[in-house]
């Protein structure tokens, strides 16, 4: 017994893992509890925007404004029975089930919410975003798929075509924001817009790349996967009880994450006068981007499919190569001076 | 004493690579070869190459692991469910054969032939600038060559198309 | 750190899984995946040399960015084969694909 470390050196082990920065900040925030929380409170907001603008007031029972109907949603999900279909395969779903909610809460590793307040500082943290962005096709194909049914099957399909259409003018649109600041680390990307927020003079690249999240994050008007007077539920139609919960947050937390990007990228992070501090400042962007996009869905219908892939493959491409090139005339007649960090 | 990073992740490439091949269903194999370049892109990590890592993440597993995934979906939907018949177990036996003679006169081959030290330098990332600049300067021509091949390879896919689509008219197909 | 020669064997092992599976299966989307895998063992041979060199040379970055690159295409190259090859003859068994016509 002369090895073994002592239950005191554990016990002393563990509070200084849990009492460390990096823990406090991967649990709480801006990590495991700050996207938890985000996405049940985006649930709440959309059901309650929508509901204003069809005229109608939303949940209303469950605390006051309705603001603990997410718990209720939860726990009446958790205790429901999960049937999946005889010959789908329950085991692949609930394995990608899961994959997408962590696929989804993934890129907030690298996204600051505060100056200094990122787990992990990447140097590569653009890429890193978008890589974790790329791996949602893969699995919403194999749920499609390994649910055994048609309209799930196909609902991926239509996913897939879309999400893959609209990576490509997402990552063209950030090329000027790359080319004015040099760098791909997402906290040097939001100091450097402490004089001028990029929504200004990255104005195209905003717009396409506003346009390529809501194709990413399959909202109307890029609903065509979730099309529900036709596929039922798109892709998600077979998952059932618990799993239904964890897909079905995983979309929302797509939402807040992707937010949260598009302010870290083109509304200047956390930047703002210093009566609130400066994590407040990025939530309370994060969400008027939010609401901006459950606002459009209230408003715009559908987008037809070939309209869909046709716009994403030449239209939104051909505006991210303009903003390249705006971008290059800029820092041509001298302006780059201006966001180098 | 290795690095347990190390041991974790190669363990994770070679068993999912055996997994991919080995596995009764193609859409298992499938996903074993998208968990094994997650697990190659973790080794790149851990030598310092971070962009490659996310590169090979977008590009293999984002991209390539979905088009595979897709036409074994697409294969198997036609004609129902493709049974894979064991192929002869004489076979399968002479494959690990020579695969572990070939695998073996490699490793010897580079490891008793190596001009580098086999000790490595200090903790090292490299910078993501010189990767740019290199890439524009020095190996701008294999930049454009690149270019044309993905155009080649786009032009390439629809002519199949067109070609399959002449077969089924002119009656050679089934 | 690793000493150079555990990357060596781990990319020899991955060769070695690639090559068994291009002798002994014959689901053509197998042998895909073999050729994959082999690319990559390629890459960790790159990535590792560049790494262990005194100082650290770029090349075997910039050559593996390249061969992720031409692999994914040949990847699609060889899928667009595969669906067509299933489309005329009703099967992926390359035992059995050895016409060049018909």
């Amino acid at each position: 017994m002369q090895g073994l470390p002592a239950i005191q050196d554990i016990v002393n082990l563990a509070a200084k893992i849990i009492t460390s920065r990096t823990f406090l900040e991967i649990v709480v925030f801006p990590g495991f509890l700050n996207v938890f929380v985000g996405a049940a409170l985006l649930t709440w907001l959309e059901r309650k925007v929508i509901a204003r603008v069809q005229l109608r007031i939303g949940p209303l029972y469950a605390g006051m404004w309705g603001i603990l109907q997410p718990i209720a949603d939860g726990i009446k999900l958790l205790f429901k029975e999960m049937i999946f279909p005889e010959l789908a395969d329950a085991k692949l779903l609930m394995v990608c089930a899961l994959g997408l909610m962590m696929i989804a809460a993934a890129p907030v590793v690298a996204i600051p919410f505060g100056d200094g307040l990122v787990i992990a500082n990447m140097d590569v943290g653009l890429i890193y975003v978008f890589a974790a962005i790329s791996l949602f096709p893969t699995l919403i194909l194999l749920i499609g798929w390994g649910s055994n049914s048609k309209y799930s099957f196909i609902g991926g399909l239509r996913s897939l075509f879309q999400q893959v259409a609209y990576e490509i003018p997402m990552w063209l649109s950030v090329l000027g924001i790359v080319m004015l600041t040099g760098t791909l680390n997402l906290t040097d990307i939001v100091r450097a817009q402490e004089k001028l927020w990029f929504v200004v003079p990255q104005i195209l690249g905003f717009v396409v790349f506003f346009a390529a999240v809501l194709a990413e994050l399959e909202r109307i008007p890029f609903d065509l996967p979730e099309a529900e007077s036709e596929l039922v539920m798109g892709w998600m139609t077979e998952l059932t009880g618990a799993a239904f919960m964890v897909g079905f947050l995983a979309m929302y937390t797509k939402l807040y994450v992707m937010s949260a990007l598009i302010t870290a990228l083109f509304l200047g992070g956390w930047s703002g006068p210093s009566i609130l501090p400066q994590p407040v400042w990025f939530l309370l962007k994060t969400f008027l981007v939010a609401t901006v996009i459950v606002i459009i869905r209230g408003a715009f219908p559908r987008v037809r499919v070939d309209i869909l892939l046709r716009t994403g493959w030449t239209r939104l491409l051909i505006l991210a190569f303009a903003n390249v090139f705006v971008t290059a005339m800029l820092i041509w007649l001298g302006f780059g001076w201006f966001w180098r960090v | 004493m290795p690095d347990i990073a190390f041991l974790a992740l190669s363990g994770l490439v070679i068993a999912s690579a055996v997994f991919a091949l080995e596995a009764r269903e193609l859409i298992y194999g499938a996903v074993g070869l998208g968990l094994s370049l997650i697990g190659i892109a973790g080794l790149f990590i851990l030598l310092g190459a971070e962009y490659l890592a996310m590169f090979q993440i977008a590009v293999y597993v984002g991209a390539v692991v979905v088009l595979i995934l897709f036409t074994i979906m697409l294969v198997e939907r036609e004609r129902g469910r493709i049974v894979e018949e064991e192929e002869p177990v004489r076979l399968g036996r002479a494959g690990i054969y020579v695969a572990g003679l070939v695998a073996l006169a490699v490793a010897a081959a580079v490891i008793l032939l190596a001009p580098v030290s086999p000790e490595a330098p200090e903790f090292y990332r490299a910078p993501l600038q010189e990767l740019g600049r290199s890439m524009a300067s020095s190996y701008s021509v294999a930049l454009v060559i690149l270019g044309l091949l993905i155009g080649a390879t786009v032009v390439g896919g629809l002519t199949l198309v067109k070609i399959e689509q002449k077969e089924k008219t002119s009656g050679t197909a089934q | 750190m690793e000493p150079l020669s555990s990357y060596i064997i781990l990319s020899s092992a991955l060769l070695g899984v690639g090559i068994y599976g291009l002798v002994s299966k014959r689901n053509a989307i197998r042998l895909l995946i073999s050729v994959e895998l082999i690319v990559n063992a390629a890459n960790i041979n790159f990535v590792a040399f560049a790494r262990y060199s005194n100082p650290p040379i770029l090349t075997g970055w910039n050559v593996v960015f390249y061969s992720i690159a031409a692999a994914a295409m040949e990847a699609t190259v060889g899928l667009a084969l595969i669906l067509v090859a299933f489309r005329l003859n009703g099967t992926i068994d390359v035992r059995k694909l050895n016409r060049l016509r018909g």
